[in-house]
Parts: C-alpha cells; structure tokens; sequence
C-alpha cells in the first residue's frame, strides 16, 4: 500500500505486546488533554497547595527562617500525623475538581460517534477499553494526590533528620492506600458518567450532583430521623474518615459532627458500593452492538 | 486442507426475547462473501456475531476455523470491520483516527502512522487527512472507515453496507478497490449490502437471507458460468422465420412485442450464427444483451421461495 505504488499490500511487520495496547487508550487521551489550555492551567492549579505545603515544610525545620519571620513559639509549625492529612484533603478535593473536567470526555467522545465498535472489532476487549480509560484518571489524579504528598513527605524526612523518618514511615500506607480508593471511585464514577451522558456540561452536572445532592439527603436523613447514618451518603466525609483511621487519628478533620460514630467498615463498604456500581452501569453501556429494537 | 471462510453450525442468536437468527447452518468456501436479505433479515446480527459482539444462544460460526465465541480475539486479530452506522471520533483528524485505530490493532507507532498515510491516499483521501473527520462529508466518512478497516492488513475484511450514501463516482471507485483489494492478496472478504449491484461485482459467493433464516446460498462464479449463452435481442423485420431458424440449431426461442426475442443457446452454437443467420432473414439486430441469470433473479427467486431445504437453489 505504499503511497507512490497506490497498491494494497498487507501488513507483515512487527506487533505490540497485546497487554500493552489499552495504554495507546491512554496516550491518545492524554496527548488530547494537554491540548487544552483550561485544563493545563487546572493541573498547575492543583498542583501549587503543594508549593504552600513544601514552604511550610521549610519554615518548620529552618530555624533561621522562623527567626527572620519573628516567629516566637517553636511549637507553631510542627508536621506531623494531621499536617499530612490535611494535604491529603485538599489534594483529594482538587483532584475531584479536575476529575470532573477530565472525566466526562473520556468515554463520551468515542460513543458519540459510535466508534466503540471499532475498538471492539479488534483484539481489544471491553475490560482492556475501559482499563485505557481508567489509567487516564489513575495517572492524572495520582500526579496531584499521593505523589505530591509523598514527595512532602520525603522533604519533610530529609530537612527534620535526626530519625524523623522511622517512627513516621508507617504514614505511607495510609497516604497511598487512601489515595487510592479515592482515586479508584473517582475514577470509575466519572468512567459511568461519562458512558451514559454525552454532552460534558451535564456530564460534569451529574457528577457534581452525585456527590452533592446525596450528602444532602443525608443530612435531611439526619435531622428528620434524629440519627448518623445519614452521613452515609456523604463520600467525603466517608473519605475523611477512613483517612483519620488509617492515620490514627481519632477526630476526623475538617468532617461533619457525630462522623465519628459511623464504623470505617460502613465507610469502605459506601466508597466500594459505589465503585461496583459504576462498574455495572459500564458494563451495560460499553457494548459495541448497536441497540435492537422490538 | 484449508479452512471454509465462513462456516455455521446451527447457530441460534437471541437477543433479549427474540430470536434473530433460526440455526442457521451452511458452509460459504469462496474468498468473497456478499451477504443479502431485506431489512431486518438479520445480516448485521450475523455480522456481529461473526465479530463476537453476540454469543450465539444455540450452534456456533466459524470464520477462517476460528469459532466466533471460543476464539474470539485470536479472530479479531485477523478482521478488519467497517460498520454500516457512523463510526468516528469526530474531533480527530482523519489520519490521526486511522493510526489511532491501527495502533489498537498492534502496529508499532511509526508503522501505523504510515500505514494511516498509505490508507488514506489508497482510497482517495489523501487531501484530507488532516482535517477532523466530524467535517467529512457522507461519502468521505465512509472512505475513512474503510481505510481504518485497511490500515492494519487484516486478513478478513468485513464491509457492512460500504457504498451507504456515496454517489455513483464514489460508489465506483470504492467497490474497484475492494476487487483490487481482493485481487491482490489474499484477503477473504465478507459484504453486506442492500445493493445487488454491488455483491454481484465483488462476491464469488451470495448468502441470502431471509426472516433470519437462510433462503439460498448461491456460488455466482458457477451460476455466471452455467448461464453464459443467454442472449436478450431487439431486433426489427424479424418473421417467424428467423426464430425457427434459430430453433432448427438447436437454440430456445421466446418472442415478445417490439421485437424483442430471448434466445437460449447451446454451448455448440456461437453467437457469430445468430448474426448469420439475421443477415440471411434480412433481420437488423438492433441490440444484443449477452446476459447472465443476473443476481436480482436470484435474489427474488430466494425471497419468493418459503424456504430452501438445503439452503441452496
């Protein structure tokens, strides 16, 4: 088939490790993203807390620093246990924000068109598909959750020395561990979202919506029902608590009141209902047969 | 001994409540396949089947040997699709879309993107490979599906419906590549398409059918040859003389108003007689038409028949 001879020939070369072709998914994704200048100014947006972050690190193990700025008690900026969870909030919340404008393009744009079936019609399952999509939001949400506070983590273990280090390695897990089913419903609920709704606008309404009208009808849950449980359907707060559990903390920062009450089982068990069952709106929309009518 | 290209075993497809597709069974051996029927006679469900999309209920299909079910990726390897609905990421540039989707298939980067260029030139796009494909017109569209059907060498090209929308130049130009494409190389080929026209001038082998069942499977390379002396005149000053002329060497006659004769021939007469004899009559033929039982015969005698019990005709 070359282009002076106009002839068809098949193809003879070489091929991709088939395990390795859902990151073409994700590589095409990302080229398109960053051809975005909204969403490039929303990644360096998310990514400047953690510059705040870094410069208190600084201060707190710089004494000279603290003097120059005429700060008295020592005590003022200490980084420990809650000075990481509170970064970990503020960086899970940011990458809700981007999520949201990421998300709903992602699967929406190749069912528009139908083009699933082109996808389909080669050896690419619909696991494989939605894997491609997945490591799409895994990458760009662990880029502004887990990595950054690791690296924080690793300023702050270098500039304290003097063994700061052992008896606070253990914060790693939690870090990671937390970032990730936040990452993993995140992902997965925009992923649904985005198979069932085309127009992103309302795509990023609904996903907004589901975060937002359900903690609502909690809290009438709440207050009509003179109980807790309300705050079930709450994410956040679900997210915040098993983040105070998995840090030893035993007050759940920036969290509603009585969150204290719900057992972190019941919050696991919330963020990974959500998880299956965005899994299962996927599988109804990611087929590529076209719809039968009769 | 090698493989039928298509084969089906009784194969049953259901989808929800309704049954689509009634055990079809048959064995389809030639390269090009067309496929045939009315609307809703189940071609695309077989198409998607055939593809994986749908598990069969009951029976299985084969294609090259490998069962549509079983085998499902190891087939898809090998299969380049065309769908008949719109299938694009409408804000990719038309090369970029053709690479996107060859590099799914397992070309390496570099390969697949010249493989797109190659693809897009081959099938006439090659001025307009780098505009979004959302901006194709209908005809352009259908061009780059078929390319993204080309671009990675499948060894089976499954073309539903691929003239849908294109006027006659285009329409033309499309079905010499896929003969071309035929030609070529090895490649097996499977085409749905409401256009007898088009089967006839790319398929070896039709199969027809109807309410979801098979109504014929027909080979046109033996039927083109079985009808190769079928011979339609005009003829003006043609008496009853001419025709018993024609009857006496052994040819069947049909006269009809105008002027108009259908001549059944022997293999052991030559048309070169048939002039003779109109110059000795004092006969002016004024149109000859050397005509096959042409498809669309074939297509209403399957669809006025209730059903083939052996699926062929």
């Amino acid at each position: 088939m070359a282009v002076y001879k106009r002839r068809y020939n098949s193809y003879t070369g070489s091929l991709t490790a088939p395990w390795s072709r859902f990151f073409v998914l994700t590589r095409y994704a990302f080229a398109d993203l960053f051809k975005s200048r909204f969403f490039v100014i929303l990644l360096i947006l998310s990514l400047v807390p953690t510059l705040f972050f870094a410069g208190y690190i600084f201060i707190a193990n710089n004494k000279t620093a603290q003097l120059l700025m005429q700060l008295r008690s020592a005590g003022l900026f200490t980084v420990e246990t809650q000075y990481f969870m509170v970064i970990m909030i503020v960086q899970t919340q940011l990458a809700f924000l981007l999520n949201c404008w990421v998300g709903p393009v992602l699967i929406a744009g190749d069912l528009t068109n139908g083009a699933l079936p082109l996808f389909l019609s080669r050896p690419f399952s619909r696991a494989e598909y939605a894997l491609g999509k997945l490591a799409v939001l895994g990458l760009l949400l662990s880029a502004v959750t887990w990595v950054p506070c690791l690296l924080l983590f690793s300023l702050q273990a270098g500039l304290a020395k003097s063994g700061w280090i052992w008896p606070h390695l253990w914060m790693i897990i939690p870090i990671v561990l937390c970032s990730a089913i936040w990452i993993l419903m995140l992902s997965l609920l925009s992923l649904s979202v985005s198979a069932w709704i085309k127009l992103r606008i309302v795509a990023t309404g609904v996903i907004f919506i589901s975060f937002f009208v359900p903690a609502g009808l909690g809290e009438m849950f709440n207050a009509i029902m003179g109980t807790y449980w309300g705050r079930l359907l709450n994410f956040s707060d679900m997210f915040r608590l098993i983040l105070a559990k998995g840090f030893r903390e035993r007050t759940v920062p920036l969290g509603s009141s009585g969150l204290n009450e719900i057992p972190v089982p019941a919050a696991w068990g919330v963020l990974i209902f959500v998880c299956l069952l965005s899994l299962v709106i996927l599988n109804a929309r990611l087929r590529a047969r076209e719809t039968v009518r009769g | 001994m090698m493989n039928p290209t298509i084969e089906l075993n009784g194969l049953e497809v259901q989808l929800g409540s309704r049954t689509i597709l009634h055990g079809l069974t048959g064995v389809l051996k030639s390269r090009a396949i067309g496929l045939l029927g009315p609307n809703g006679a189940g071609k695309s469900t077989l198409i998607n089947t055939l593809l994986g999309f749908h598990s069969p209920s009951k029976g299985s299909a084969r294609v090259l040997g490998l069962d549509s079910h079983a085998n499902g990726k190891e087939l898809r390897s090998l299969v380049g699709y065309m769908p008949e609905n719109d299938a694009f990421i409408s804000k990719m540039s038309g090369v970029r879309f053709v690479r996107y989707m060859a590099e799914i298939s397992g070309l390496p980067p570099a390969q697949a993107m010249e493989r797109a260029h190659e693809a897009f030139v081959y099938v006439g796009l090659g001025e307009a490979r780098y505009r979004p494909v959302g901006t194709y017109s209908l005809g352009m569209k259908q061009l780059a599906k078929f390319a993204q059907a080309i671009a990675h060498g499948p060894k089976v090209l499954i073309l539903d419906e691929p003239t849908n929308g294109m006027d006659p130049p285009a329409r033309k130009r499309l079905i010499e590549l896929i003969r071309e494409i035929r030609e070529a190389s090895d490649i097996c080929l499977l085409l749905s398409s409401h256009l007898l026209r088009d089967v006839e001038e790319t398929c070896d082998e039709v199969l027809i059918l109807r309410n979801g069942q098979i109504a014929s499977i027909c080979n046109l390379v033996e039927e083109r040859r079985a009808n190769r002396k079928f011979l339609e005149l005009e003829t003006i000053g043609a008496e009853a003389t001419f025709t018993s002329t024609l009857e006496g060497l052994g040819c069947e006659c049909a006269v009809f108003t105008n002027g108009r004769i259908k001549v059944v021939m022997p293999d052991s007469v030559e048309i070169r007689e048939v002039f003779k004899v109109a110059a000795d009559k004092g006969v002016q033929i004024r149109r000859m038409n050397h005509r096959r039982d042409s498809l669309e015969d074939i297509f209403l005698s399957a669809m006025e028949q209730t059903g083939a019990a052996d699926g062929r005709i």
